[in-house]
């Protein structure tokens, strides 16, 4: 009895050694200007479609420069050859940002002395723009260490996946090709080259720019395969001045993700606040964040956003149709694999099949409280989250029964409560907020008195 | 009375951990339900109680004599602190998990034990049990951050519970040796000092070095053999998390390792762990 016990766990822990091969992979690297221009890039999206360890990559691209400036220097976990990169469609993008953004909703009060009720939603949202090309081949630069291990072209892009084996080597390349590298570059690609990654380096060829309607470049697709499941943010605060934002939209089948190496905080949701905001939406969620970080030490990823693809409640957008998600890197929808015990051995590469799942993650990071690159884990967590502001329009028809009058004698407490509430969320002043309430205009002989009765 | 209560060491940690929880729910964001508080408990204090009542009436041949209830009584502070683990690591979004894993963990005391030892963590034990074989349990490693503060707790409250339980040597060992090889990774890596500090600030690791490594009922009993132990599953846990990239390293790496305090136990004899410090009462001599 005790050695068959002693033997299964053996075997167990065995098992859980040999069920997983490590290979890794990552993203987001840092702009890199080939001529003097003065470059920001504070703000980035990506989708992430990952099932198992499959996962197809989007970034998108926000590049606001001279696009023959453009560069960009991408550690990723494995070599990627031509079919393994696309171009991805901005439309999509915008999409899951529309769908995902944390939404304003208002509700109109009825009249109180007729109850019934309407509600109607509305919300904010962001946003640029498919066909793949020619040639792979291998090169070396021996005395650099440095590989060009693919060279081809897809859509405007011609990019190089290399391999180098110590920084030095790999920075003089850089440089020698004519990328602008910021200061420090070195020590990060040093970590980078060591945890074994290749570097995605893409720049934009003109010709093949010229050949498109818009001259927008457009997001960049990696599909690969691999156990790490992480986006490098090392890179890329080498030439960033101050904090930078990112959105990661996480498609999943089971459920939830979440970071797992940081701690992640849900936005402060279902709030009411005044109903002025609704013409200033935008600058009252961008302070709400601030508020929200600055609270949380800075050292936080917000969930703004975690729901089953199906549905909405209330939309802020319709929710992707399946070609739609599918050209978001979806893979999993038509696959026929399914396992009866899909998670008895964890993580296993099979794709399930399913729906899926966003998660919307946006953290604004910096050297200082993000030492570390952003870790990721899928969770069966079903729990639908959304950052959502209430604002309720008072009914303004006339008080022509007592329960009206007492409503309206109830309206400046609430509408200070949504002052404070407001006022508690954005960090603004509350004598400006008070300032801006709606005047409630109280009958002077409001309710019918007891004389009136007699007295007419 | 007072005086067993005060003895006992699990009552700290009991403390400890039910003060942890308050403080996560209270102060962190954390996606635990209420409803799943309270079926944890109820399945980990009805396993217990039917499982040792089971395992006595086997010995003991008076069916709820006063020692059956004894040892029911005494096993029950045990169950305790497995659900306050439950409650504080594992997350899922059924009733039907948490059963399993409440009920796995307990279960585990009876089933995978020689003597008087069992050789599994029961916390987990039962989280292992709900990640391998349900479809909706979780860990969350990312749930306590990093500050300052919160790691002084963890370290504070956990340095009582281990000066009474005598077990600061494991929690020494399995902290130093995993922070060694993190400092060597990082070193080769070539990564500042705030990346070694960040990953082993984090409140998830401290809680379990400080709480779950150090349990004297399923680790070795000899200092040597819980040296040994606790090293291996650092080199695990380093290993499972640097090159299998899972973020649920630790609990694997000692679930993986737990069988090994058999062996451990066997090579080193030492003298048993008890919960109190007064042992068995003198014989009376009768003249």
């Amino acid at each position: 009895m005790k050695p068959i016990h002693l033997i299964f766990s053996l075997i167990l822990s065995l098992l859980i050694a040999f069920a997983f091969n490590p290979i890794a992979w990552a993203f987001c690297g840092f702009y890199v200007s080939k001529a003097d221009a003065k470059l920001y890039n504070n703000a980035s999206q990506v989708v992430i479609a990952r099932d198992g360890d499959r996962t197809i990559l989007t970034m998108a691209n926000d590049f606001q420069g001279d696009v023959k400036d453009f560069a960009i220097v991408v550690p990723v976990p494995t070599i990627l050859k031509k079919d393994q990169v696309r171009i991805g469609d901005a439309k999509i993008i915008e999409r899951l940002d529309a769908f995902s953004a944390p939404r304003l909703v208002e509700y109109f009060d009825s009249d109180p002395c007729a109850p019934q009720y309407v509600m109607e939603s509305r919300m904010p949202s962001e946003a640029a723009r498919s066909n793949t090309a020619t040639d792979a081949q291998k090169s070396r630069r021996g005395n650099l260490g440095v590989t060009i291990e693919e060279k081809f072209t897809v859509g405007e892009y011609d990019i190089l996946i290399l391999s180098a084996k110590e920084s030095g080597g790999l920075e003089t390349w850089l440089i020698q090709n004519g990328y602008r590298l910021p200061a420090g570059a070195s020590q990060v690609l040093q970590a980078y080259i060591r945890q074994n990654m290749k570097f995605f380096v893409a720049k934009v060829n003109l010709e093949e720019l010229a050949k498109n309607e818009t001259q927008f470049l457009r997001p960049l697709m990696m599909a690969f395969e691999s156990r790490k499941f992480m986006l490098p943010i090392r890179l890329g605060m080498l030439n960033a001045k101050g904090d930078q934002d990112l959105l990661v939209y996480i498609l999943t089948p089971k459920g939830q993700a979440e970071v797992s190496n940081y701690r992640m905080v849900s936005i402060p949701t279902d709030a009411e606040i005044p109903v002025f905001v609704k013409d200033e939406f935008a600058g009252f969620y961008k302070s709400m964040f601030q508020t929200a970080h600055r609270r949380e030490d800075r050292r936080v990823a917000f969930l703004e956003y975690a729901w089953d693809m199906g549905s909405c409640d209330p939309c802020s957008a319709e929710p992707l149709s399946p070609e739609e998600l599918t050209k978001a890197g979806v893979f999993w929808l038509n696959s026929p694999v399914s396992s009866p015990f899909n998670n008895s051995i964890r993580r296993s590469a099979v794709p399930s099949r399913g729906g899926v799942f966003i998660t919307r993650i946006h953290i604004r990071y910096n050297r200082d409280k993000f030492p570390e690159d952003l870790m990721f884990q899928e969770t069966s967590n079903q729990r639908q989250f959304q950052g959502r502001y209430i604002m309720r329009h008072a009914f303004k028809g006339e008080a022509k029964c007592e329960a009206g009058q007492a409503y309206r004698k109830s309206l400046p407490k609430r509408f200070e409560k949504e002052a404070q509430t407001l006022a508690q969320l954005t960090d603004w002043k509350i004598s400006d907020i008070r300032r801006r309430l709606p005047v409630v205009e109280v009958q002077k002989n409001p309710i019918q008195q007891f004389w009136n009765n007699i007295w007419r | 009375m007072l005086d067993t209560i005060s003895k006992d060491a699990r009552n700290y940690q009991i403390l400890s951990l039910f003060l942890f929880l308050v403080l996560g729910i209270g102060t962190r964001d954390w996606t635990l339900k209420p409803e799943l508080i309270v079926v944890i408990f109820a399945t980990c204090l009805s396993t217990q109680i039917l499982m040792s009542w089971l395992v006595n009436i086997n010995t003991l041949q008076t069916p709820l004599s006063k020692s059956i209830k004894n040892q029911i009584w005494k096993g029950l502070p045990s169950a305790v602190i497995t659900a306050l683990g439950l409650c504080l690591l594992l997350r899922a979004g059924s009733y039907s998990t948490m059963i399993m894993a409440g009920f796995g963990a307990i279960a585990s005391k009876f089933i995978f034990r020689i003597g008087d030892k069992h050789w599994f963590n029961p916390a987990n034990f039962g989280i292992i049990v709900a990640l391998l074989f349900t479809p909706d349990a979780w860990v969350s490693p990312g749930q306590w951050g990093d500050e300052v503060w919160y790691a002084l707790v963890f370290v504070a409250l956990g340095g009582m519970v281990l000066k009474r339980v005598g077990r600061w040597d494991t929690t020494f060992a399995f902290f130093t040796s995993y922070a060694g090889l993190e400092l060597i990774r990082n070193l080769y890596l070539g990564w500042s000092w705030d990346v070694l500090g960040h990953r082993l600030m984090s409140g998830s690791l401290l809680l379990f070095a400080m709480f779950m490594v150090t349990d004297p009922r399923s680790i070795p009993n000899a200092r040597n053999a819980r040296l040994i132990w606790a090293v291996a599953i650092a080199c695990l846990t380093f290993i499972l998390r640097n090159f299998f990239f899972m973020p649920e390293a630790v609990f694997y790496a000692l679930f993986a390792l737990s069988p090994l305090t058999i062996v451990l136990d066997y090579l080193y004899k030492a003298p048993r762990f008890t919960w109190f410090k007064v042992q068995m009462p003198k014989p009376v001599i009768l003249s």
